[in-house]
């Protein structure tokens, strides 16, 4: 599961401006910051565990189109060809994301060519290789990353969800 | 671990009974309308549309563009002075005719940004701080009034008006507003009477499009409807999608793909409408060019790739060829225009070679750009033209001139005041301005160079700007900032334990010997403040009720909806605190006349100030007449787009577009003029091969002041970057993510290396404003002498290698940000 909450990595982003490079120390300072007036909006929501795909039957740059948590949720999980943010499997190169834009939601489309996601909407573009980092666009957030997991027999389950899914109040709907 | 941000996965639900507020976004120009949701922390809304205040069923997926959707950097707790928490929501408010439910990164990021004291804003200005023993620290107000007056008035009596200086905010939107606007101008100007005073960005106190204004045309002239009803839109120094983007997505994108063709049938009956076409004058393949052409076809986008510094000449190429076709408006010109001979002189003596060798735009490319602009449509029928300009044009080589081609080929080609044209400025952040009459004369004097590095101002009063990195030739400035005020931080070390009047003995004493008394007025403690003896904390947008108009003139009421942190106030309020102290020392004194200069700022309400604040725009583009904070909460993030013509009713009539009537227009000939010395002699020398041209990104707002705390966006830009075209990093060894030095003789500056093909090899374009690398270091300090507007987009440099940054570029994309 996730889940070093927003909060503290907001806590952490506030005297770390050099950003990028400084979040890499993320984890222990993120419990070590942890504070308890703050609980209200740090969420534990009970993500079911979904098996995707076997890993053998994805191909490098191939779209495997599924959904999770739920139907409504549309996803892609990719193998991508080279190393990712966060990507699991043997080459570290699958990574899944939801396909609604974090903007207003529209249907993403994806360019092997460049890792990118691309929103017909307003042109917003995403970098699947930076764990959806937004390269250009209007949304308020990367794109939300679907966390992995791979079990002994090659088979790929979804296990939570980073950032929130467009459209929702919470990841997994009431 | 990953290194990059992603958000909470839920956010709570408004509860039906939340309060809510009504407002508009406080960045840029375009003013996208924003409801605000505040509740009490603990509580939340049900799932079911009856049970919270959007009315939304939480129970099931919503679709695209709902409109209700809350992000999680739409969210905030805030504590409010009497120990209260509440969640705050801030949502783009899809019943608002500017945005339609739609938002920027920067707006729709504002919920992260309100005052939290366990958030990245927990370092907002607090209290009143003042430089003793060494440092900055918090005092009352009434001591750091008290100690500001005196020096000011001790300053004003011994050497007179013009040895207070000022740089401060004229916007609109956050912090600014009409409110905070007339009692800044009302204190310096009737009040003090100091001709040495500045505006945020720039050296001096001046209209950034005086050549608009002598024409006859003020810099907000159409409303955004007309970006849907034009044939052609042409931007010049202006890259929409990132810097007024939802003007671009919501009125200019729709055209040209065709979608608003019904709407110029109906509003404009009898002729002949199509998608409209689109062109952009810029250095740089933007992402703007990028997104016009994904979303309307190539076909229908012209980019004009000119060199840095050449836009007279093109638009003068432009006027010349359109003339010679036959395409100009004759009646127009005969019938609302002044001056034609003279701007035909000029555009007739460059020759259509000299421009193209100039600009570096073929003759095919301009002919095209003259038909889009001109060429009678098929039924003969005038094309519509919208002329949009912004700093591209307006901090370009010659201000004066710049924004003189642009107006005169506006006025060649009839296109004012009629649907689906216009002249004017897109717009930087919105506008409020409202105060009594500047003191100086044009042009006006250069604040930076006669009053801070000349000496000839002893207290230099800073507010709602970070002038030590975004003032041209910024190295320079520092240095003297520096130089100047540690003058008086030496004279008040030697006062230690002294009382008041031996304090402010020690700092007179200074300034005599060129010492420099430093206010520092903000919401943050931005870097300005770090040489300050006195740092005022401000209050925000959301924590007073402020007023704007955005870029079509539309003026809304922003409704304060929590407590500015500690005992912060709105700059209005300070602005009378200073004035209520000087007035009554001047009246103890006996002085009735200087006692009668401070008086008049007694004002109870925000609103109070406001409606004073209507002194100072009449007959302007920004006349709101009777107009109340009433009227204005009635009509909500529609507002209503000045001037307004009357109240009817208790509601205020507005005006769509200017110019329907007869009004007279002047033309300004403008000839190119070539590069001034500054530039030449960087031109002329091989150390500085490299043209720097620079402007803002997508997701940062002006300093970044804001940005700085939202770690999303810092993770996207935690260095200013500089982009390099892949020849020239070749050449210099340079590869994605590394750290780079830009120098020339005016200063150096460190930048990320970003290697993308946007610019023509030899050109670099550098992100203007980030407190981790001052692109102005290299400005230099050339201003248009007509208008004292500095050339911030024009410098020469070279740039060397320094090296790579562990973890940088693993986590940063460098994917190029102009392909859509």
């Amino acid at each position: 599961m996730s889940n070093v909450s927003r909060r503290n990595f907001l806590r952490l982003g506030a005297c770390a401006i050099s950003g990028a490079c400084a979040v890499n120390a993320l984890p222990a300072i993120g419990r070590a910051a942890e504070s308890p007036d703050i609980t209200t909006l740090r969420t534990t929501l009970p993500y079911p565990r979904i098996k995707l795909a076997a890993i053998g039957r994805l191909k490098a740059g191939v779209e495997h189109l599924t959904a999770y948590p739920d139907p409504a949720s549309p996803v892609v999980l990719l193998k991508l060809g080279r190393p990712a943010i966060e990507g699991i499997g043997p080459d570290q190169d699958i990574v899944a994301f939801s396909r609604r834009c974090s903007h207003m939601g529209g249907a993403l489309v994806f360019r092997a060519e460049t890792g990118t996601f691309h929103c017909p909407l307003h042109y917003a573009m995403f970098d699947a290789q930076k764990d959806g980092l937004m390269v250009i666009g209007q949304a308020t957030d990367n794109l939300p990353r679907i966390e992995l997991e791979l079990d002994a027999t090659g088979d790929i389950y979804a296990v939570g969800v980073k950032g929130l899914l467009y459209g929702r109040q919470a990841n997994v709907l009431a | 671990m990953s290194a990059i941000y992603h958000g909470d996965d839920r956010v709570p639900i408004p509860p039906s009974d939340a309060q809510q507020f009504s407002t508009v976004c406080s960045y840029c120009i375009v003013g996208c309308g924003y409801k605000v949701y505040k509740w009490p922390l603990g509580k939340e809304g049900g799932a079911l549309p009856h049970q919270n205040a959007l009315q939304v069923d939480y129970t099931k997926q919503q679709p695209e563009q709902s409109g209700t959707w809350i992000s999680p950097a739409m969210h905030n707790v805030i504590t409010e002075r009497n120990g209260r928490r509440f969640n705050v929501v801030v949502l783009p408010d899809k019943d608002c005719i500017v945005n339609k439910g739609n938002h920027s990164v920067r707006g729709g990021t504002h919920g992260d940004v309100l005052y939290a004291s366990d958030r990245p804003t927990a370092d907002r200005l607090t209290h009143p701080q003042l430089y003793r023993g060494g440092g900055q620290f918090p005092t009352t107000w009434d001591e750091a009034i008290e100690l500001g007056a005196r020096v000011i008035k001790a300053s004003l009596d011994k050497w007179g008006p013009d040895t207070i200086a000022m740089k401060f905010f004229d916007h609109g939107g956050g912090g600014g507003g009409f409110e905070n606007n007339w009692a800044v101008g009302k204190f310096f100007f009737t009040g003090i009477g100091t001709k040495m005073a500045s505006i945020h960005n720039r050296p001096a106190y001046n209209s950034e499009v005086f050549a608009s204004g002598d024409a006859g045309i003020a810099p907000l002239p159409s409303a955004y409807l007309d970006a849907e009803l034009a044939d052609t839109i042409m931007l010049i120094g202006a890259n929409s999608y990132e810097t007024q983007s939802i003007y671009f997505l919501e009125h200019i994108l729709p055209n040209l793909g065709g979608a608003t063709i019904d709407q110029k049938q109906r509003l404009i009956p009898g002729e002949t409408h199509a998608s409209g076409k689109l062109i952009v004058v810029d250095p740089r393949r933007t992402a703007t060019v990028a997104v016009a052409e994904a979303h309307a076809g190539k076909e229908n986008v012209l980019h004009l790739q000119i060199n840095n510094g050449t836009d007279i000449a093109l638009l003068n190429a432009l006027s010349r060829l359109i003339y010679e076709q036959r395409w100009a408006d004759q009646n127009f010109i005969t019938q609302r225009t002044n001056n034609f001979p003279a701007f035909q002189q000029v555009f007739q003596s460059q020759s259509l070679d000299e421009a193209i060798r100039l600009t570096g735009i073929s003759k095919a490319q301009m002919m095209t750009a003259a038909e889009w602009i001109a060429k009678p449509k098929a039924d003969t029928a005038r094309r519509r033209t919208l002329f949009l300009y912004e700093k591209g044009l307006i901090w370009g080589l010659k201000n004066y001139e710049n924004v003189a081609s642009a107006v005169d080929l506006a006025l060649l080609t009839g296109n004012l005041g009629k649907p689906g044209t216009g002249c004017g400025r897109l717009g930087g952040h919105q506008e409020g301005y409202s105060r009594p009459a500047y003191p100086g004369q044009r042009p006006p004097v250069n604040v930076d160079e006669v009053a801070i590095k000349g000496g000839a101002s002893k207290v230099f009063w800073v507010a709602g700007c970070n002038p030590v990195g975004g003032t041209l030739n910024a190295q320079s400035f520092r240095v003297a900032l520096a130089q100047r005020t540690a003058l008086v931080n030496q004279a008040l070390g030697s006062t230690n334990g002294g009382s008041l009047d031996e304090k402010v003995s020690a700092i007179m004493n200074a300034l005599d010997k060129g010492g420099l008394f430093l206010i520092v007025q903000d919401i943050y403690p931005i870097e300005t403040a770090q040489y300050a003896h006195l740092v005022l904390p401000a209050a925000q947008w959301g924590e007073m009720n402020l007023t704007s108009i955005n870029g079509e003139r539309r003026l809304r009421l922003y409704q304060k909806f929590m407590d500015a942190p500690g005992i912060a106030e709105p700059d209005w309020k300070i602005m009378a605190r200073m004035a209520h102290r000087l007035e009554s020392a001047y009246r103890a004194e006996g002085k009735t006349e200087m006692a009668a200069r401070f008086a008049g700022f007694a004002w109870n309400t925000d609103e109070e100030v406001f409606r004073a604040a209507s002194a100072g725009v009449k007959g302007a583009q920004e006349d709101y007449g009777e107009t109340t904070y009433a009227m204005l909460q009635a009509l909500g993030t529609n507002g209503v787009q000045t001037p307004v013509q009357e109240i009817r009713n208790g509601v205020p009539m507005g005006t769509t577009r200017l110019y329907t009537d007869d009004k007279m227009f002047t033309f300004i000939p403008a000839p190119w003029p070539g590069f001034p010395r500054q530039i030449q002699t960087l031109i002329d020398d091989a150390r500085y091969p490299f043209w720097v041209n620079n402007g803002r990104a997508n997701h940062g707002w002006q300093t970044l002041y804001d940005d700085l705390r939202k770690p999303y966006v810092m993770g996207r830009e935690p260095l200013p970057h500089v982009e390099i075209h892949p020849q020239d990093a070749g050449q210099l060894g340079i590869t994605n993510g590394e750290l780079v030095e830009l120098f020339n003789p005016y200063g150096s500056v460190t930048a990320m290396a970003v290697i993308v093909d946007a610019n023509a090899p030899g050109h670099v374009f550098m992100l203007f404003e980030h407190p981790k690398g001052w692109l102005n270091n290299l400005t230099t300090d050339y201003v248009d002498p007509a208008t004292t507007i500095p050339y911030y987009k024009g410098t020469k440099a070279g740039i060397r290698r320094i090296g790579g940054l562990p973890g940088m570029n693993e986590c940063l994309s460098f994917v190029p940000t102009n392909r859509a």
